[in-house]
Parts: C-alpha cells; sequence; structure tokens
C-alpha cells in the first residue's frame, strides 16, 4: 500500500524517470538492433571475422557495467549523461543480438538455401528471401532477452546523470527508504514487459506462420 | 539439347574424382535418367548442369551455348529444378513458391498469378484449397506437385529432377511419374532426372545412364539394356526378370494394332499403360486380347500372340 501512495505523492517525477528510462533503452534498442543486425549478417556472410567479433562481443558483455559507464564518462566528447549511457548500452546489446543473428542465419536448412540458389537466386536474395526471414525467430530470441536485459542495466546509468528509474532505486537504498526501491523495482519491470510485449508484437509480424508451426514441434 | 563433353569433377580434399570424364547427351525434348548407387556421380552431374557444382574439366552445352559462360543466377532461372519436398521454401505459402522463378524474372503480378492457378490446376492440385497453405500444412505428394509446378513456372525448355519423388509412399510415388509423363507428352521437356530406382528410371527414361564410381558405364534406351547390359554391373543392377521389364516398359499404343474406332467390349486397357499391364489383364480374365482405349476412345487391340512374339525377339537380342 505504502509502495502505491509513494508513487502517487511523486506521480510528476516518476513519471519522468519512467519516460526517460523509456526512451532511453528504445534509442538503445533501436541503434542496436540496426548496428548488430548488420554486424550479425556481415559475419555470417565472412565467417573468419566471426570468431573476433563474438569473442569482442563476450569480453564487452563482461565489462562490469558501472565501470563502463563511469569509463565513458570520464571521455570528453561523450562526458555525463546520455551519450555515454547509450554507447556503453549499445555495447552491452552486442553479445546476445550478434550472437542470435549469426546462429540464426547459420542455423538455416541449407538444403534449403541450396534449393534457392538452384532456382536462381542471388546470393542478396538468398539472404534476404531464405536466410533472414528463415532466422527470425532466433534473432527475436535474441531481441527480447536483450531488450529485458538493457531495461534492467539501463538503471545504472542514474550514476552517470541519468535522470531514470535507476535513481528511484539508488536514492531509496541511499535513504533506507524501502518503498521507493520497491516502486523503482516495479517500474522497470512494467518497462521491460512493455517494451518485450512491443518487440513480441514485431515478430509476429515478421515471422512467416509457417515457420511458427515449426517452433512449436 | 545437353551435352557433356568429357567432363571430370575432383572435389577439393578428395583424392579421387566422383565424375570421370563423362560424355553425354541429352537430346531436345528427351528425359534422361541418370542412374546408379549413392555416391556414383549422378548427383553431381546434375548440379554441375546448373551449375551448383563447377566442373574441373571438360565443357556443358544447354543448346549449343558453353554454360560455363553464362551468369549462373540467369542459367539457373532458365532450367526447372526439382529436389525431393525439402526444396519448398517452409516459410512461403504455395502460391509464393511457386511464384518464386517468376517474381525473380520480375513478371507483372497479374501475370503471375494466373500462371500460379494454370500451374497448380496442370499438377493435379485444387488451386483455392492449396495456394495459401504453408509447405508443412501439406501431404508429401502435394509437395511433390508444388516442387514440380514451381519448376515449370517459367516454361524452361530444360529440367533438372533430383530423386523428385523420392520422399513419398510407393503408391503416390507411381501415380506422380504416370502424371508427370502424361505432362511431359504435352510438355516435351528436356530432362535429366536422377534416381537411384532401376525401375523408376525404366519408366521415366527415354534414355538411361547408368553411372557407377564416377564413370558413366552404359548410355541407351531402355530396351538397349534390359537386352544387351554392358557389363555384370549393369547386369546385377537391371535383375534377373529382364523379359517382364521389357515387358513393363514397352507402352499398349506401341504394340497394339490400330483399329477403327469402336465401342469397347470385353477387357480393356489404356493406351499409356504398360503392355504388363495388358498381360495381366488377360491373365486375370482369362482371354487372349483386349481393347485399347485413349480416354474413352477405342484405338486399337492387343492380343496375347503379339506379347509373346514381342518377348521372344527381345529375349533373342539379349541371348545374342
Amino acid at each position: 500500500m505504502s509502495v502505491l501512495l509513494f508513487m502517487i505523492n511523486y506521480f510528476h517525477r516518476i513519471l519522468e524517470y519512467t519516460v526517460n528510462h523509456f526512451t532511453l533503452v528504445l534509442t538503445v534498442m533501436i541503434l542496436s538492433m540496426v548496428l548488430w543486425f548488420s554486424v550479425g549478417v556481415l559475419i555470417s556472410r565472412y565467417e573468419m571475422l566471426a570468431g573476433a567479433v563474438l569473442g569482442l562481443g563476450n569480453i564487452l558483455f563482461c565489462i562490469p557495467s558501472i565501470s563502463l559507464f563511469g569509463l565513458f564518462m570520464t571521455i570528453p566528447q561523450l562526458g555525463l549523461g546520455r551519450r555515454s549511457a547509450v554507447l556503453a548500452l549499445v555495447l552491452y546489446a552486442m553479445m546476445p543480438l550478434v550472437r542470435n543473428v549469426y546462429r540464426g542465419i547459420k542455423s538455416v536448412d541449407p538444403r534449403v538455401v541450396e534449393a534457392g540458389q538452384g532456382m536462381g537466386l542471388s546470393s542478396w536474395q538468398l539472404l534476404w528471401q531464405i536466410q533472414v526471414p528463415m532466422a527470425w525467430p532466433v534473432i527475436f530470441a535474441g531481441i527480447r532477452i536483450t531488450v529485458v536485459m538493457i531495461t534492467g542495466i539501463a538503471t545504472v546509468a542514474t550514476f552517470i546523470g541519468e535522470r531514470n528509474l535507476g535513481r528511484l532505486i539508488h536514492h531509496g537504498i541511499t535513504r533506507s527508504n524501502s518503498d521507493m526501491i520497491l516502486a523503482g523495482a516495479l517500474i522497470v519491470s512494467v518497462v521491460a514487459l512493455c517494451l518485450d510485449m512491443l518487440m513480441g508484437l514485431l515478430e509476429k509480424k515478421l515471422v512467416s506462420p509457417g515457420l511458427r508451426y515449426q517452433q512449436r514441434e | 539439347m545437353i551435352e557433356l563433353q568429357e567432363v571430370t569433377k575432383t572435389f577439393p580434399g578428395s583424392g579421387t574424382p566422383a565424375v570421370k570424364g563423362v560424355s553425354l547427351q541429352v537430346k531436345s525434348g528427351e528425359i534422361c535418367a541418370l542412374v546408379g548407387p549413392s555416391g556414383c556421380g549422378k548427383t553431381t552431374i546434375l548440379r554441375m548442369i546448373n551449375r551448383l557444382v563447377e566442373p574441373s574439366s571438360g565443357s556443358l552445352f544447354i543448346d549449343d551455348q558453353d554454360i560455363m559462360k553464362v551468369n549462373p543466377d540467369h542459367l539457373r532461372r532458365g532450367i526447372g529444378y526439382v529436389i525431393q519436398q525439402i526444396g519448398l521454401l517452409p516459410h512461403r505459402t504455395v502460391e509464393e513458391n511457386v511464384a518464386l522463378v517468376p517474381r525473380l524474372l520480375k513478371w507483372p503480378e497479374g501475370r503471375i498469378k494466373e500462371r500460379v492457378e494454370e500451374l497448380l490446376e496442370k499438377v493435379g492440385l485444387d488451386t483455392d484449397e492449396v495456394r495459401k497453405k504453408y509447405p508443412y500444412q501439406l501431404s508429401g505428394g502435394q509437395m511433390q506437385r508444388i516442387g514440380v509446378a514451381r519448376a515449370l513456372a517459367v516454361d524452361p525448355p530444360v529440367m533438372l529432377m533430383d530423386e523428385p519423388f523420392g520422399a513419398v509412399d510407393p503408391i503416390v510415388r507411381l501415380r506422380l511419374q504416370d502424371e508427370f509423363l502424361k505432362l511431359q507428352q504435352s510438355f516435351k521437356k528436356t530432362i535429366c532426372f536422377v534416381t537411384h530406382d532401376m525401375n523408376e528410371a525404366m519408366k521415366m527414361g527415354d534414355k538411361i545412364a547408368i553411372m557407377n564410381g564416377g564413370f558413366l558405364v552404359q548410355h541407351g534406351t531402355p530396351r538397349e539394356i534390359l537386352a544387351q547390359p554392358a557389363n555384370s554391373f549393369v547386369e546385377d543392377l537391371v535383375g534377373e526378370d529382364r523379359g517382364v521389364k521389357l515387358l513393363d516398359l514397352v507402352r499398349v499404343e506401341a504394340l497394339m494394332l490400330p483399329r477403327e474406332a469402336g465401342t469397347a467390349n470385353g477387357r480393356s486397357v489404356q493406351a499409356l499403360d504398360s503392355a504388363k499391364k495388358a498381360l495381366e489383364v488377360m491373365l486375370e480374365h482369362n482371354v487372349d486380347g483386349v481393347t485399347v482405349c485413349r480416354e474413352k476412345q477405342v484405338v486399337g487391340i492387343l492380343t496375347w500372340e503379339t506379347i509373346k512374339t514381342y518377348v521372344h525377339q527381345a529375349g533373342s537380342e539379349a541371348g545374342g
């Protein structure tokens, strides 16, 4: 109950934090999907790059987020605030996104690809008409994990000046205010679920019904 | 016409060539059945014709055009390619699968729609029932039919078929073979047909090319191969019952005595049935002759005497 009261009392501030949080994650997701999708496609075609790129993704993923935010903050061109936050989060998204795009494309049955080749599809057409459409289920599994993960890590960006839901949690901890912490945590979860649902809708639009059946099998 | 001249293919990392110095001609409008045990090189030959595999040496021509001088994607769009059912794109509907090559060639949508309907009907499918379905919703036989429809989409003069009826049960396979031969009568495509089943090769092939260990062992009409097997390998492949096989591969229309049109009386067979079928009808009903019909029209008569003479002649050829 007291959590609800807290939310009502500080409605305007919480709304501001929520909007900030949401837009930060959305920006990161849009940038990441464009960037890491392209990289994933690239390494599926230039196999010799795959090891290095996936390795880099893993290393970035292992760096504690708070140190990465802190590090970017000290770079003059980035500084405090959104630019550093976006960059750091985009780098975190690299591992799950690139890996799933790469795996998704690689997991397409080579016989289907070859059938397409035999029909006269060029290698570019094979990619867009066969490999990518058939990889969507795996790619979206990666996207949905990433969006939930990024929403969580984004709370840490509060330390470099992002006025988002992480601030509720941070201030809640320093003031031993459990209502504040709970409010922050709850709303973060709601934001994560909303974004996940949004991606779910996109997935439904993109994944062919012919493949949805196979997933259930 | 498809022509192979001294074609050899050695896959990288393999000591022995998969195909060794094969020269082969498939005349326009003919079906050439490539047959042999697995690993004999028959599929490799097929895949060299549409350049999914590049030959190590030798040349390949389609209608006197050196295919190595054609852009592979353009080459493939002009060749019908039928493979086992996995060849349908699982994420595309039946309609989209059949429309694949016409779309690549940028046909107008109206023409594509018409063509899809026409083709589905030709291969014996109910257009309205299947067009919006995805491959997983189809039976094996339907998938194979759609595979054939897709290969025929832009009416290519040359078709390559890699065990196209391999993944269906024997009864459906027989029906698909019959239907395809019927289509071929009007289409007159130049076809390379890969199979490991000698009976299928006998039935489908105007000519049969027998492969073993990368070599072309024998190339000839089914009758030539039954009558004069080149070596013991071919003999084994053909089997013991060569006489009956001969009857199986000759159509009733080839042996029958033409007759003025009249009404069918007694037992009848279709002109496109095998002579073996006619023999079975005679044996079953204890008669010496059957009427031959084309659809409902009587076109001739086939007697026990004719069959006996034919088998005897062929048998003595085989003996000599």
